[in-house]
């Protein structure tokens, strides 16, 4: 699928067309957009940065994607389509993607983008790009025309394109001009819909409408990150409230339109508030919790079995996400592509006691420190931490929790001794799919520090297989052997409540929140 | 005077060495580091290095400690690794949400404390004497945060008179200014408003006591003249003796308030570099606190000095 | 020496201990017939023993979770109510009571050690005078929540290091009040006397400063005790405190908080528990100062 040629994807980008024009012409007919107003969205930390490409925050995420664009990105369905490029043609050998631009469109400096501006920003993503393997097959990025860049991989790479079209630190493209410039010190120019007007940090980032915009025309509709997008609203303050309580209470009282999450039972209570309508966004993302193969008593397989054994899955989650989840062993979400099957089910939610101090004794395992390491800032991981360690407490194994913040545990989790156990919610990896995901568990630092072989070569099986089939039946390789040396366990999967106010007409939750095509209706 | 001033502002510096070496001591001690905040959690060792050497961080710390020192002898805090701007305008931009809190609850503080000590005072002994003193007391032992948080759902979300937080500057909307500061102000005020109530009972009480007030009061003045034109007045003077210890509780009382009701100050300024370990905004944003306390307190003593002239001779 | 007068430096010291304990005696009656002392110790005793005895008097394991009882309304079973966890809240405020009054006695101990040390120094020993109380000025303008969340940074957060924080944010006052004392007794008649006739500077410091600066020093400590709950409870809800699952209660309106309006009493219990251990504590020490001196005016010392 990936050797896409160029017509392939344009036939794909007229259905979703097709499709789109279908929603939107619905949604036209019941009731008519308005332009104008102002609204503010909430969100809960301050986004670390809002130089889009050296960041993989959602924080972050949430803001940038409303004011820049990528050449590629993922549809509604999760398949690249092209935003600020025209297409893709790639050439026999896999080596060679003549990329052609779409013309005309606008930087908010007021510059047209043309190819040195692709070139300069994507030679800037090489340097200091938040997600380092996405460029790492081009070996050379060529300006072929003035609206034309041609990229050269080092060999034929299958899973390019999906990686390349990747949110998770987006390759934005910005003026060549910026592009020169460090880390973090460029001024935030970008192409899309709304630009940046200022970022107070700890009170908000400040957007406004993108008057010279210029509308991808082959689509009738948003599609995923691409799509025809238009800027209703006049200006989108995102405003930053770390209090979930204080945050709801000014959804309540209209003094802010749109909550990226709140409480389940929040949600539950709101249900009957004709001014409020809430959405879940579901599913959103892998509750993980993983382990130090390096480290005791976790560097045996048969403690962390155990381990696995041990847990109440269905307890862990129904506490850390306030009930809004889904039981599932599967490493791909349940029903999609990649999904293989039933393979480990019987290692899932089992809660066996017996078993599990079976197994400790056969690990020799004898009241040793057990240290799980979670963070203050993302709630998930720690309630889940709090859990976990309450239930491995139950099998005679000595857990301590130690929340730390979440730079701290950033750096403890890279060290090889210092914690045996991490919660870890993946939001983005596997929503982009197995490479995404199997590329932390693999290769210079994977997640549980200690390299598994087997793991390793499945990996570079996986990112060479060409067609969609061939790569199934590698991942469902994969599956089974991390049920077989268990160094991390599948909690289950989280949902995201979200809410805003009624008046608010076009909202569709995704992996950020679109907030063009999004307008207020008037009273 | 100005030797007074002199004497006090040079006798500050020591105050302001001690606080910059404990922030060196602690940025020593802290694990983690803020490459990992600028390269991205999944940079690899060499880029994190590569930050390192740009910043100065694989330099011993005494030596960055002595730069740090030698830019701040030319009025430089240095440049914050992740705002992309010098600290000291980081934190001057914070600075106003931080005092106006402060400022407030400093006005709230006393002007309710004075109000309910000068009742408790004249009625003394009476019901009102024994519920402001209630009440009082009541502000001295409950959380300040807790409290933040019973006026946002009392105030905010019951009666929706006012907003759950966030700042509205006053060069914006002075209306605006006071909606937004109303209720952290308040929070943050209760325990200091028990302080002064109390101070006042007691300190009018001793005043209405004294012979000069007994001889007004025989000589048939009028009994709030009395009360207002001399009692309060002495009575005052302890009052302001506190006001700088005030204020440094309050300044120090405000990161917690700033937090419960999204306030952009100065702490959750201090607080977010320390989580992220961007050292200078650290070490700058503690030496302003500091020296913002100190300053005050100066303010504090002449206030005093001018308030009651014997302290003078020997200031 | 005689065995006669030998008996009589006997009587005569047994004289004197009885008349110690008759003022020790006069004292206690003097401060349990004050009646805010009264209300104080009748309700900070009966916190103390609902801590000491948590585990007879909590119905439910702190740390118990119970999935299928989240966010539970106060009832008879569950008489504060449950909180995200399913936790009991009424078993969490009694052990969490017990964690603050740990941490406050903690920090009383350690302020007493280290102010009553400082203090002396600077007191006694002229030329450390100024540089103690120069480190005080400097500890002082230093914001002592901030100091703990560095702390934690650096040392991982723990009621350890809520200690050490609050350790270093109320001893400096502490240190100020006894150095005062010091100052002041040590200019009196009777100190000088006996540093005249030659007795060791151990025997002063015992016998005359320290029993004389005892009085103010227990005073000062007991507000030291109550703004010592109040800051663990801050640090605490700032996430720097006790880690979880501790049921401290900072934790637990922590964790109350993002249930303000849905389950309001996970955040109201705890308050009123720390409203009423500091409430209790201010009490007593209004009481205490107003027998021991009471010319002090209503001054509390650490803020």
């Amino acid at each position: 699928m990936l050797r896409t040629s160029r017509l392939r994807l344009i036939r794909r980008a007229f259905l979703a067309a097709a499709a789109g024009a279908f929603i939107g012409l619905s949604a036209w007919t019941a009731m008519a957009q308005t332009a104008g107003g102002d609204l503010v969205f909430v969100q809960n930390s301050n986004p670390p940065s809002l130089d889009a490409m050296v960041t993989t925050s959602q924080a972050s995420r949430n803001i940038t994607m409303n004011m820049y664009e990528t050449l590629f990105g993922f549809s509604e369905d999760i398949r690249p389509i092209p935003i600020l490029a025209k297409s893709v043609d790639i050439s026999p050998d896999g080596k060679t993607y003549r990329i052609p631009l779409r013309e005309g469109v606008k930087f908010h400096n007021g510059k047209e983008m043309k190819a040195e501006d692709v070139k300069a920003s994507l030679d800037r993503y090489k340097k200091v790009g938040g997600t380092q393997t996405m460029l790492a097959p081009v070996e050379s990025i060529d300006v072929t025309g003035p609206y034309e860049v041609t990229l050269r991989l080092s060999e034929p790479t299958p899973t390019f394109m999906e990686s390349f079209a990747s949110p998770r630190a987006p390759a934005v493209i910005i003026p060549a001009e910026e592009a020169a410039k460090e880390p973090n010190k460029i001024s935030f120019i970008g192409t899309g819909p709304y630009k940046f007007v200022e970022y107070v940090p700890d009170s908000h980032v400040k957007l406004e409408r993108f008057k010279d915009y210029v509308p991808n025309e082959d689509y009738k509709d948003i599609d995923g990150f691409g799509g025809k997008k238009t800027a209703y609203l006049d200006t989108i303050t995102f405003r930053v409230i770390p209090e979930a309580g204080a945050a709801v209470a000014a959804l309540e009282t209209g003094e802010v339109q749109v909550l990226e999450q709140i409480p389940v039972p929040t949600a539950r209570r709101l249900a009957s508030n004709p001014d409020i309508k809430t959405y879940e966004n579901m599913p959103w993302a892998f509750l993980t919790f993983i382990m130090n193969m390096k480290a005791a008593p976790t560097d045996n397989v048969k403690f962390r079995e155990a381990v696995a054994l041990a847990l109440n899955d269905e307890e862990v989650m129904a506490i850390a996400t306030e009930g809004l989840f889904n039981l599932y062993h599967g490493w791909m979400y349940e029903g999609s592509t990649y999904d293989a099957g039933d393979i480990g089910k019987e290692f899932y939610n089992v809660h066996d006691a017996e078993r599990a101090k079976a197994l400790l004794k056969e690990a020799g395992y004898n009241g040793e420190p057990f240290s799980l390491l979670t963070d203050s800032n993302i709630p998930e991981h720690g309630k889940a931490a709090v859990v976990i360690a309450e239930q491995l407490k139950a099998v005679g194994i000595n857990a301590v929790v130690n929340q730390v913040d979440w730079p701290t545990a950033l750096k403890i989790r890279l060290q090889d001794s210092g914690w045996n156990g991490w919660t870890l919610a993946m939001g983005i990896e596997p929503y982009l799919g197995p490479a995404a995901l199997i590329s932390t568990l693999t290769g210079a630092a994977p997640h549980f520090r200690a390299n598994d072989p087997e793991l390793d070569a499945l990996y570079k099986e996986l990112i060479t297989t060409d067609g969609v089939d061939g790569r199934k039946a590698v991942f469902a390789k994969i599956q089974k052997r991390l049920y077989e040396f268990f160094g991390i366990v599948k909690v289950g999967e989280t949902g995201l409540m979200q809410a805003a106010r009624a008046n608010v007409q076009g909202f569709k939750p995704f992996r950020f929140p679109r907030l063009y095509n999004v307008w207020l209706e008037k009273k | 005077m100005i030797g007074f001033l002199a004497r006090r502002l040079l006798s500050a510096l020591p105050v302001l060495l001690v606080v910059s070496l404990v922030s060196f001591v602690i940025i020593a001690i802290v694990p983690g580091d803020v490459t990992a905040e600028i390269a991205g959690a999944d940079s690899t060792e060499a880029q994190r290095a590569e930050i390192r050497e740009r910043l100065g961080l694989d330099k011993p710390m005494v030596e960055q400690a002595l730069r740090w020192y030698g830019r701040l002898l030319q009025g430089d805090l240095g440049q914050s690794y992740l705002l992309n701007r010098p600290v000291t305008e980081a934190v001057l931009e914070r600075l106003p949400v931080t005092l106006s809190l402060a400022g407030l609850a400093l006005v709230m503080a006393v002007a309710l404390g004075v109000l309910l000590g000068i009742l408790a005072a004249i009625r003394h002994g009476t019901w009102l004497d024994q519920g402001s003193m209630s009440l009082a007391l009541f502000g001295l032992s409950i959380p300040d945060f807790w409290f933040g948080l019973i006026l946002i759902v009392v105030f905010s979300v019951q009666l929706g008179w006012l907003p759950t937080g966030g700042y509205v500057p006053a060069s914006e909307s002075i209306v605006g200014w006071a909606r937004s500061m109303t209720l952290p102000a308040l929070a943050l005020a209760i325990t200091q408003m028990g302080v002064v109530a109390r101070m006042t009972r007691a300190s009018m009480l001793e005043v209405m006591g004294e012979d000069y007030i007994r001889t007004a009061r025989a000589k048939g003045m009028r009994r709030h003249v009395v009360i207002f034109k001399h009692a309060l007045r002495n009575a005052l003077i302890p009052i302001v003796t506190v006001v700088g210890v005030m204020t440094g509780v309050l300044l120090g009382g405000a990161v917690v308030i700033e937090s419960v009701f999204s306030l952009p100050g100065v702490g959750r300024l201090i607080i977010g570099a320390i989580q992220r370990r961007d050292y200078p905004i650290i070490q700058g944003g503690l030496l302003i606190t500091a020296a913002t306390f100190v300053f005050v307190n100066i303010l504090v003593d002449l206030a005093y000095g001018w308030l009651d002239p014997r302290v003078r001779n020997d200031g | 020496m005689t065995a006669e007068a030998d008996a009589d430096t006997a009587s005569l010291r047994r004289e004197i201990a009885r008349a110690r304990r008759r003022g020790w005696m006069r004292f206690l009656k003097r401060l349990f017939s004050h009646r805010s002392f009264q209300v104080g110790f009748a309700l900070f005793s009966v916190i103390v023993l609902l801590a000491l005895f948590a585990d007879l008097v909590a119905p439910y394991d702190p740390n118990k979770n119970d999935y299928r009882n989240l966010l539970a309304p106060p009832s008879m079973l569950h008489l504060f109510g449950t909180d995200g966890f399913g936790r009991d809240i009424f078993s969490r405020v009694i052990h969490g009571t017990r964690i603050s009054l740990g941490i406050g006695i903690s920090v009383v101990v350690m302020t007493g050690l280290f102010g009553v040390v400082l203090g002396m120094l600077a007191g006694y020993v002229r030329w450390l005078d100024n540089a103690l109380m120069r480190l005080m000025d400097g500890l002082m303008a230093f914001p002592g929540v901030l100091l703990a969340i560095a702390l934690a940074a650096a040392l991982g957060p723990s009621a350890l290091n809520a200690v050490i924080a609050l350790t270093i944010t109320f001893t400096p006052r502490t240190a100020r009040i006894v150095r005062s004392s010091v100052l002041v007794i040590r200019e009196l008649p009777y100190v000088e006397a006996a540093l005249a006739v030659g007795a060791g500077h151990a025997r002063i410091i015992v016998r005359y400063i320290l029993a004389n600066a005892l009085s103010p020093l227990i005073v000062q400590l007991t507000f030291v005790f109550a703004v010592s709950i109040l800051a663990e409870a801050i640090l605490s809800f700032l996430g720097v405190g006790p880690p979880p699952p501790a049921p401290s209660l900072g934790n637990i309106i922590a964790e109350g908080r993002s249930y303000l309006q849905d389950a309001s009493w996970i955040a109201f219990f705890p308050g009123m528990a720390i409203a009423a251990a500091v409430l209790g504590l201010n009490l007593m020490g209004d009481g205490l100062r107003d027998v021991t001196d009471p010319r002090l005016a209503s001054q509390r010392g650490a803020g």
